[in-house]
Order: structure tokens, then sequence, then C-alpha cells
């Protein structure tokens, strides 16, 4: 079938020998190169965010059809379900409907309330909307990359997101690409906040499609279903981003079930209040755009 | 004349098809399929090229090959542990010279075993290894997840491989 002949399989000894020689070499430039990334060297990330730039044409011209390959599959698998979806919609809509009158309501009231109390609101200063064109393939990875970077105005700790919710954080920065630590990150920590009772803990990945909550008093009033949303007072994010929905409570460990799709990410919207500024920037950047109310953002609180 | 240097100037692009298949492996593995269903974790493309060109032409496919190939890697991935996967990936190149013996003659069921153990080798390596380093204990389902995946898939991959072997290695 195959035409492997053995007589172009058998390489000369010679360069076997010399090969061998350099295998104990390379194993242990290896094993320095994983010592020294897990002192958390700048050059690493530079080495990381040159790469990312160098090859983010090609990602990019790649991740196009991908995607639409992608969006080819979302339309074969909605066709299965129609009548299911169709049902679905409509009891969403009914529901959706009773939620936009009491939206409206309250709406109306916070105006009234805000201008009783003289309420400066936070805003987003700033939001852009990047593509997706690289995933860690790994399984021991979860972070994306983003076809916008410092010049688009990206900066470290600006919160990634999707229509759904929080997807995570951006951790690197390049000149044209940005990539975004997911909620779902060995090395992912955000401050959250759960529930009706307003309870702070630290959201933390651990390589699972669910993160775990952290640092909750043992007496919390936590329960499925609550709520989560970002912390926002320990300076990373927005306040108030919907993150996900608690999902499981075993003992102590309370999971997170994020909004978002995280393993389907597209297109995802970058957003920061205007604190990103002010925390360490390793690789050089340019000024972010500034926002009309930063100022006000930051010292609100 | 002439002729005799266009054909070693084509000697050299040839021998460098082990290599730039793996690269193109390494970028695949990292491009946003969103198949449905491997969510949890893409077939180890890079693993797929550097076992096939380890078992088939491991003259060409020295270690300081399998060592930029795992750097690429872990660089593009955007993992905080780079040369893990060139660490693995050397370690796995010298087990399977060791066990290869005439694997290049043998049936594609027993190359297809063999890539099994290998696979199960390298992603179990590096979920030793990142436990190690993160010092906690991951789940490790999403390996084996991995390695499953990666196994399925290798029978295209091996196709594609070999059909570049024979169209332009066959005289290199």
């Amino acid at each position: 079938m195959r035409e492997r002949s053995e007589s172009t399989l058998r390489p000369s000894t010679q360069r076997l020998l010399a090969q061998r020689l350099g295998v104990p070499f390379l194993v242990l430039a290896s094993l320095l190169l994983i010592v020294l990334g897990k002192a958390d060297l700048i050059m690493f990330e530079r080495v990381r965010v040159a790469a990312a730039d160098f090859v983010a044409p090609v990602l990019s011209a790649l991740a196009r059809p991908a995607a639409s390959l992608a969006s080819g599959v979302r339309h074969v698998e909605g066709l299965f379900d129609l009548y299911q979806e169709n049902l679905r919609l409509r009891e969403d809509n009914d529901r959706l409907m009773q939620w936009q009158a009491a939206a409206r309501r309250l709406a109306s009231e916070n105006t009234e309330l805000r201008a009783l109390t003289r309420y400066q609101p936070y805003g987003a200063s700033f939001s852009i909307t990047a593509q997706v064109i690289a995933n860690s393939g790994g399984a021991f990875a979860r972070n994306v990359l983003v076809d916008a970077g410092a010049r688009d105005g990206v900066a470290r700790g600006q919160a990634g997101m999707t229509g759904e919710g929080l997807i995570g954080r951006v951790a690197e920065v390049g000149e044209r690409t940005a990539r975004i630590l997911l909620l779902s990150d060995l090395n992912s920590r955000i401050p959250v906040v759960v529930g009706a009772s307003r309870q702070r803990a630290v959201l933390a990945g651990d390589n699972s499609a669910e993160p775990v909550l952290l640092f909750l008093p043992g007496n919390n009033a936590i329960k499925v279903g609550d709520h989560v949303v970002t912390g926002g007072a320990e300076g990373v994010f927005p306040p108030d981003l919907p993150v996900g929905v608690v999902a499981s409570i075993r003992g102590d460990e309370v999971r997170v079930a994020p909004y978002a799709e995280l393993a389907r990410l597209d297109y995802v919207r970058i957003v920061d209040l205007g604190l990103s500024a002010f925390l360490p920037q390793p690789v050089p950047a340019p000024a972010p755009r500034a926002g009309p109310n930063r100022p006000a953002g930051l010292f609100q609180r | 004349m002439r002729h005799a240097f266009l054909q070693r100037d084509a000697q050299v692009i040839y021998r460098l098809v082990p290599l730039t298949s793996s690269v193109f492996a390494v970028i695949l593995s990292v491009v946003p399929l969103q198949v449905p269903g491997l969510a949890v974790a893409m077939p180890a493309f890079a693993l797929m090229a550097v076992y096939y060109w380890t078992v088939y032409r491991p003259d060409l496919m020295p270690p300081s090959a399998i060592f930029v190939i795992g750097i690429m890697l872990d660089v593009l991935d955007g993992t905080p542990y780079i040369g893990l996967s060139s660490l693995t990936f050397l370690i796995l190149r010298s087990l399977i010279l060791v066990f290869r013996g005439r694997a290049a003659n043998q049936e594609f069921a027993l190359i297809w075993a063999g890539f099994f153990a290998a696979a199960a080798v390298a992603i179990g390596l590096q979920w030793l290894a990142i436990c190690l380093l993160s010092m906690t204990p991951l789940a490790p389902r999403p390996f084996m997840f991995q390695v499953l995946v990666t196994v399925a898939v290798f029978p295209i991959a091996d196709y594609v491989l070999a059909q570049l072997q024979r169209r332009l290695l066959l005289r290199v």
C-alpha cells in the first residue's frame, strides 16, 4: 500500500550518534527553560507577545475559514432541534415580556432615585470588539489570543466579555494581539461578588469548565443558582459585570458555571473602567484612550 | 550542471518537509476550530507530526528540530511552562527510537497502537509535570480526553503525512 522501503528508512548510524549527543543538552535546556519560566520572567512574556504578534496575520487568515466552518456546524446542529428551540423561545418570549415591563418600571424609578441622590454612574471608558484568532490547544492552558492589541488601546487588566458575560482578563498585550486568560485557567483569579448577600470571594480557575470560589467565610448563605458578578473594588474590573451562576456546592467547594461559553469564543468585547493605566505594564504600550469619566470612575469607590 | 544544482536545492527543501509540516501542525493546534465536543481539549497535532516523522524518518527529525517545535508550541499556546512540550517530545523521541525496531515496515494498526502509547506517555508526563509545577492536583480527565481525541484523529494525520512522504521524500 505505502512505499516506505527499508533503504530510505535506515538513517546512517553516524548521524544518529551525533544526534544522540545533542539530546541530553536539549533536555537540560528544556528543563532550564521550565525552571526559568516558573520564575515568571518578563523576558518570557516578551517572547510570547512577540511570537503572537509575528504569527497573527497567519492566524487571522486561518481563523476566518475556521469560524465559518464552525458556524456551518452550528447551523446543522440547530436544524435538528428546531421544534424544541421554537417552543423554548416562545416560553422565553413570554417570560421576557414580563421582565421588560419590570425593567421599564425599574429604569424610570432608577432615574428618579439617581436624580435624588446625584449619583454618578460608572461607565466603561473603553470598549472594543476583537476576533479570537487562536486558543490554547493543550489540556492545561485556557486562554485565547485576539486580534486587537496596544495599537487599538487594549491594556493589561481589562475585562474580556461576550454578550453573555465575563470570559477573563487581558493578561498579555502585544502591538496587534492580546492574550485573554480565561476564567477557567489555572492561573486565573478574579474578585467577585456572590448572590443577594453580596458575599465577596475570589473566582479561581482550576482547568475545569467550572471555576471554584475561594476565600468564602464558613457561614455564608450561598446557594445553588446565586448569580456571580465581578467585584470591581479590587481594581481590576468594572464592577457588576455578569460572570456566572453557582452551579454546585459540595462541602467547602463552591463551583460557578460561567455564563459565557468559554469553549466556543469567536468574537469578544474588551472593556475597561480606566484602571488598567495603573496596573504594571511590562510590555510598553501607548497611553490608553482617555475616557471622559475615567478619574471619576476611579476615585468614586 | 545547472540541473544538478537545482536537484540539490530541491533536496535541501525536501529535507525540511518534516520540520515545516510539524510547524504547520503547531499552528493548526492553536487555530480556534470550535468543533463541538472538542471544547475540553484539541487534538495534539504537533505530537502526531513528531511521532510520525520520528518513526518513519528520524534522520530528518533531529532532536534540535523537535526542541524547536516544542518551544514554538509552548510559546504559541501561551502557557507559563515554556520548555515542557520540548522536554516531553524529546523523551518521546528517545522512547520511540528504542521501541521502533523495524516499525517502519509494520502494519498501520501497530503504528496506531504505538501512537496510543506515545500520546498517553507524552500527555501523561505533561499532566504530571503541571501538577508538580503548579502544586495543584489537576483533574486527569481533560488530559485523558485529549489522549483519546488525539489518537482518534491520528489516522487522518498519518494519511496526510504519508502522502507528503511518498510524494516528496521517497528519494531524499
